[in-house]
């Protein structure tokens, strides 16, 4: 019997709730707001609340699937990410960069948004970025 | 305190101790365990409130058997009695350290104090209610006064479920607020004010008084003054103190027969 809390972030929006996962045998069965945390002193939207839900949920992606004539194939991430460059160079090779875009998020971190945009304007050579808090 | 703990999970008292420790800089539950006893120094009583109780339960529920250990301050205290009675805990497999709650005028020191509620704006004092209200000043304010002000709280519901999900003494596997026959499912604000009193109705009897739902509550609904109202009632009528009995509340009608029974100085009233 193993019972751990563990303290977290919640990543459903850009806002950054403290909240805490009950992981009882290695399983997270509920989620809880962090009193302490400053952002949300211990409140919780109805998202947040059940976080737990969609981590346990059978929906959730697990592996990179890659869509061959149709349906989507079980891969590795090398051959996910080998198959995704590919594509980008073949359609900037014949469309031009501008035919391409990048949507980044408040979901992920500040770091991983500035590498994004750096990734559209200095690899791919487009200025379509655009963020889905952008309102 | 600590040494007690120490002693409790070496001699097999307890299988894990719920208490609370500080973890990059916050004061959070964490369950300690004998494998790992040198934690067991940095066990702290802790300023800020969560409900033990309700992750014991969790526990028991894949552990049936497991001797749990926990800190509980006077609402922990009550939450597991009410949780003993309704099954949902073994008295014999829980052991609690009991710790000081919040300062009063019997008491100077406290190590809690989240009870105190922030003092309530202009605009909310004028049209809803301040949380820091006690049930009799709110009979003051006149039948239709009174309906519009609990209209004004319960409309800036966000309908996140945090006063259930918080909620000590919430266990049902069914909950009467996610039935769509009972109360509308999808809009937002919720169907009020049916949505706060189909859950007040069910606190009768049952609420301990802690305040965690007021806590929880983004929009600060005086949800703590409903349940103090509801449970009033459940004492004068049926004399059921809620948390401090051994008893099941008179609101159980699980069996053939409903036992409903007023106290007596209400048969007496009748009678007359």
């Amino acid at each position: 019997m193993q019972c751990k809390l563990v303290p977290s972030i919640c990543s459903y929006c850009g806002t950054g709730c403290g909240l805490l996962f009950e992981v009882i045998d290695g399983k997270i069965n509920s989620t809880l707001p962090m009193k302490t945390h400053p952002v949300n002193e211990g409140k919780l939207c109805i998202k947040g609340w059940n976080l737990h839900e969609h981590i346990n949920s059978f929906m959730r992606l697990k592996h990179p699937l890659v869509k061959t004539f149709g349906r989507f194939i079980k891969t590795d991430w090398d051959e996910a990410l080998q198959v995704t460059a590919d594509r980008f160079k073949e359609i900037v090779a014949k469309h031009g960069p501008d035919s391409v875009g990048m949507l980044v998020s408040a979901k992920i971190t500040n770091e991983e948004n500035y590498l994004a945009q750096k990734f559209a304007r200095a690899v791919i050579g487009t200025n379509n970025v655009d963020h889905c808090a952008r309102l | 305190m600590n040494d007690r703990v120490k002693r409790w999970l070496e001699d097999g008292t307890v299988d894990l101790f719920l208490g609370y420790k500080m973890i990059m800089g916050h004061p959070l539950p964490h369950c300690f365990v004998k494998e790992k006893i040198e934690e067991v120094n940095d066990l702290i009583i802790g300023p800020a409130r969560y409900s033990l109780e309700k992750i014991a339960t969790h526990i028991a529920a894949v552990k049936p058997d497991i001797k749990i250990g926990l800190l509980a301050r006077d609402c922990n205290q009550r939450a597991l009695n009410v949780l003993y009675i309704w099954n949902q805990l073994n008295p014999e497999n829980v052991r609690t350290v009991n710790v000081n709650c919040c300062p009063s005028n019997l008491k100077e020191h406290g190590d809690c104090s989240y009870l105190e509620h922030e003092a309530a704006g202009s605009f909310k004092r004028q049209v809803g209610i301040d949380n820091n209200l006690q049930p009799e000043n709110i009979e003051g304010y006149g039948q239709s006064q009174r309906l519009s002000r609990w209209m004004y709280e319960f409309q800036k519901c966000i309908k996140c479920y945090g006063c259930r999900n918080i909620c000590p003494v919430c266990f049902c596997q069914e909950c009467s607020l996610e039935h769509r026959e009972l109360v509308g499912t999808g809009a937002l604000p919720p169907e009020i004010p049916i949505f706060h009193l189909v859950r007040a109705v069910h606190m009768a009897g049952r609420c301990i008084d802690c305040g965690l739902c007021e806590d929880a509550c983004p929009v600060d609904i005086p949800l703590r003054l409903l349940y103090q109202k509801v449970n009033e009632i459940v004492s004068d009528v049926f004399d059921y103190k809620t948390g401090t009995g051994d008893s099941q509340s008179p609101f159980n009608i699980l069996g053939d027969t409903v036992t409903l029974e007023p106290k007596p100085i209400q048969l007496a009233k009748t009678a007359n």
